[in-house]
């Protein structure tokens, strides 16, 4: 066990002499996987954002139920319950509008109540407003609709409102985004483990001499790859970094541009850097695309030179 | 030791390195490979390293088939085993005694430890003065003697030497075949291959190579085995 950690130990000194050798080329290497981190990163930023800011817009959509005009109040109190349960959701929340209310409330909408006052009697039916939980995807708010056509079907209900497009778009387009980033992040995951096999590929082809040495005196595999892999991975690593960083530099001129927009939608909103779990995956991640790129280039590479 | 029994390498149809070979060494002999160039002296060499394996016959080191020897016990064969070739390979980026070290370390010592066996290996050769000296700054005898410190720190059971003594001057030649010869009085096996007809002058068993044949396999000397 002792003489593995040292063998790690020693692999680790060796890549880190390597990496601050002059004309290592590793800082330019770092920026170019950086650039390509930062991309999805700020993606990945943005939508971990959005994410509570669409639960808050998504907050218990709404659906409207006008009884039949001839049901007596008894009837449509009555079905409350009925209602209730083809929500089928503890947290939904139902709200009876007696057709007096309804036509109050009319009334005090500015330049209806003349429009009101022609009418003579009360145009207007019992209702209900159910308020469902906030729908998180696309598949939720589905659900809204499949309620809204059970609803339709109780005897005492004469139209039924459901205003759920918006809510399903806003869905989609989340859908759209995490989809969009996903591929962002692949395509960019590529060309990291590229940048780190080019570079792991110079490194041994420099290094070709000291790996031969290395075989002859009997140094095993292992021992002539471990420092290879650890340079790929703290590549990754340190790229890794360097993308947090550029992402939450760049949050401040962004938020402060943010913050005057939504104060007209009299909202705080404000984009908040990756949390500290997230930026430990996140680092990790950009770690493993290294040792990827790295387990790569040495595997091909090292194959040659024996 | 080490037995070759019928071996031949080909590096194609037209180009036979090594014909038809029996050859057997015993422990602690001290064996000189003579022949002219293209001879087949640094390929039989090769074989007892597992650089080269046979394309037919069997290569025996400790009784180790060196053609069924998988790569991963290569590292294990050659630890046991002190290489010293013609160009010194020594890493210039580095100080002498750190490339002594190099042995011990791929084989897990500490620091510390490999440093004071390749001083020590260093001192066997006359070479503790330039411990902290460049490779470059040496002359061609003393890369050579530095080479062979590194041959021998990690203590192997067999020295292979391939023209030890080319492009050295003679009393460079000489200093470097007293450090080998040194190593054999303590029981290490050692062949030594080279065209120099002087330093084969009362060498004990010469084994005579021509055009990849065995001339003459000269008589083992009593004693060691």
């Amino acid at each position: 066990m002792i003489t593995w950690i040292r063998q790690h130990a020693f692999a680790l000194s060796r890549a880190l002499r390597q990496i601050f050798k002059p004309r290592s080329g590793f800082l330019l290497n770092t920026i170019v996987v950086a650039i390509a981190l930062a991309l999805p990163f700020a993606g990945l930023t943005l939508l971990e954002n959005m994410r509570p800011l669409s639960r808050q817009l998504a907050v218990e959509p709404e659906i409207s139920i006008f009884m039949k005009m001839d049901t007596p109040r008894e009837k449509a109190l009555a079905a409350a319950v009925d209602i209730h349960k083809i929500a089928g959701d503890s947290k939904a929340q139902l709200e009876f509008v007696p057709r007096e209310k309804a036509l109050a409330s009319l009334n005090e909408k500015s330049g209806m109540s003349d429009v009101v006052a022609t009418l003579g009697a009360n145009p207007l039916p019992d209702g209900y407003v159910l308020k469902l939980a906030g729908l998180q995807n696309s598949a939720e708010a589905t659900r809204v609709d499949s309620i809204a056509t059970q609803l339709k079907t109780l005897p005492e209900v004469e139209t039924v409102q459901v205003d759920s497009t918006w809510v399903k778009r806003l869905a989609a387009l989340l859908h759209i985004l995490q989809v969009a980033l996903l591929f962002l992040a692949l395509t960019l995951g590529v060309v990291v483990v590229a940048v780190v096999f080019n570079t792991i590929r110079l490194q041994v082809m420099t290094q070709r001499e000291e790996i031969e040495v290395s075989r002859i005196v009997g140094a095993t595999d292992s021992f002539i790859c471990r420092p290879f892999y650890y340079s790929g991975a703290l590549l990754g690593l340190c790229a890794g970094a360097a993308a947090l960083g550029v992402v939450a530099l760049a949050l401040q001129p962004l938020n402060d541009a943010i913050a005057d927009f939504a104060r007209l939608y009299a909202s705080e909103f404000r984009l908040a850097p990756l949390g500290i779990s997230a930026t430990a995956i996140l680092l990790g991640l950009s770690a493993a695309l290294g040792l990827g790129g790295a387990l790569m280039s040495v595997q091909r590479h090292l194959s040659r030179i024996r | 030791m080490i037995e070759f029994q019928q071996v031949t390498k080909r590096y194609s149809a037209h180009s036979t390195a090594l014909a038809d070979i029996n050859l057997s060494i015993d422990k602690g002999e001290l064996i000189f490979l003579a022949g002219p160039s293209g001879a087949g002296k640094s390929t039989l060499l090769k074989m007892i390293a597992a650089i080269e394996r046979p394309s037919s016959g069997t290569v025996l080191v400790n009784g180790q088939n060196i053609g069924k020897l998988k790569t991963s016990g290569l590292p294990y064969l050659r630890r046991n085993l002190g290489l010293i070739l013609q160009q010194q390979r020594l890493l210039f980026d580095r100080d002498v005694l750190t490339n002594v070290m190099l042995p011990l370390v791929v084989c897990g010592a500490t620091r510390a430890d490999a440093e004071k066996r390749a001083r020590a290996a260093l001192d066997k050769v006359g070479l503790l003065d330039k411990a902290k000296s460049e490779p470059l700054s040496l002359s061609g005898g003393e890369q050579q003697r530095a080479a062979i410190a590194r041959a021998i720190v990690n203590r192997p059971q067999i020295i292979l030497a391939d023209e030890p003594t080319a492009n050295l001057d003679r009393g460079n030649a000489n200093k470097v075949l007293d450090a080998l010869k040194a190593f054999h009085g303590v029981g290490v096996t050692c062949l030594i291959s080279t065209h120099d007809e002087e330093i084969l002058v009362n060498a004990g068993r010469v084994i005579h190579l021509d055009s990849g044949r065995l001339i003459d396999a000269g008589q083992p000397a009593r004693g060691h085995a």
